[in-house]
């Protein structure tokens, strides 16, 4: 059925997704089997024409909060760190001006951006991880995960502080 | 360091390319004045690529196997 070889052939993409909302390989992989049998069953509710990526994210994202792993909640009393450029402030203050973009990859490693991002409560990491790798709209993302525009805005601006920070945390101590 | 509040308030919408025109212009004439703001804004966009590429975890074989056995033989 066409249905579902589109939707097998958007996997990937929406398996990039699903490994940073949930905490590890199996679960996210427990996840996608229960997305794609849900999706394969309700496939008539799918409207052609309209972007299917962001409607197999909605089964996923609805499944991963009805399983119950989004106990933690967002830290209401946590401070924001002072500014959007706290990670690049901190990280001149520790090896100097970053001049070019090798830097970055030089000062920062792959598992310190997949464990910082770990680290980020759901309600923000599900936003940053939309819009960041999932690369969807802000109105893709408020739509998949059912919440106002200017709370997805909101949550991303956030989330993207307290990423930050812990990178610093990680790079910096 | 830059003073104006305003690069800050217009940096990730400028990068997730969601303002609109004329706020995207005014972001950009920003930038073309500020080198504060003009380093910061490179790295931002270094960083959101290296985020990208550094959490690319590719999905198992095994995996994209069970999911096409999923389908519903009609």
């Amino acid at each position: 059925m066409r249905f579902e070889e589109d939707a097998l052939a958007l996997s990937d993409q929406v398996y990039r997704v699903a490994r940073h909302l949930v905490g590890s390989r199996e679960e996210a992989e427990d996840l996608m089997q229960e997305t794609y049998a849900r999706a394969f069953r309700s496939w008539r509710s799918f409207t052609p024409g309209t972007n299917l990526r962001a409607w197999l994210l909605r089964i996923l994202t609805n499944l991963n909060i009805d399983r119950g792993r989004r106990l933690q909640r967002a830290p209401d009393l946590q401070p924001l760190e002072p500014n959007d450029y706290f990670l690049v402030d901190k990280l001149e203050e520790a090896g100097g001006p970053i001049t070019d973009e090798e830097r970055v990859d030089e000062r920062l490693s792959q598992d310190s951006i997949v464990s910082a991002l770990a680290s980020v409560p759901h309600d923000f990491r599900d936003v940053i991880v939309l819009v960041d790798l999932g690369d969807f709209s802000y109105a893709d993302a408020a739509q998949i995960l059912d919440i106002p525009i200017g709370t997805v805005m909101s949550r991303l601006h956030r989330g993207r502080r307290i990423l930050k920070a812990q990178l610093a945390e990680e790079a910096v101590g | 360091m830059c003073g104006c509040g305003k690069c800050e308030e217009l940096l990730q919408p400028y990068l997730d390319r969601e303002l609109s025109v004329a706020e995207h212009a005014e972001a950009e004439a920003h930038l073309d004045d500020c080198s504060y703001c003009r380093r910061r804004y490179r790295f931002e966009e270094a960083l959101r690529r290296f985020v990208h590429s550094a959490a690319d975890e590719p999905m198992a074989p095994e995996l994209r196997e069970r999911l096409a056995a999923l389908r519903i033989a009609l």
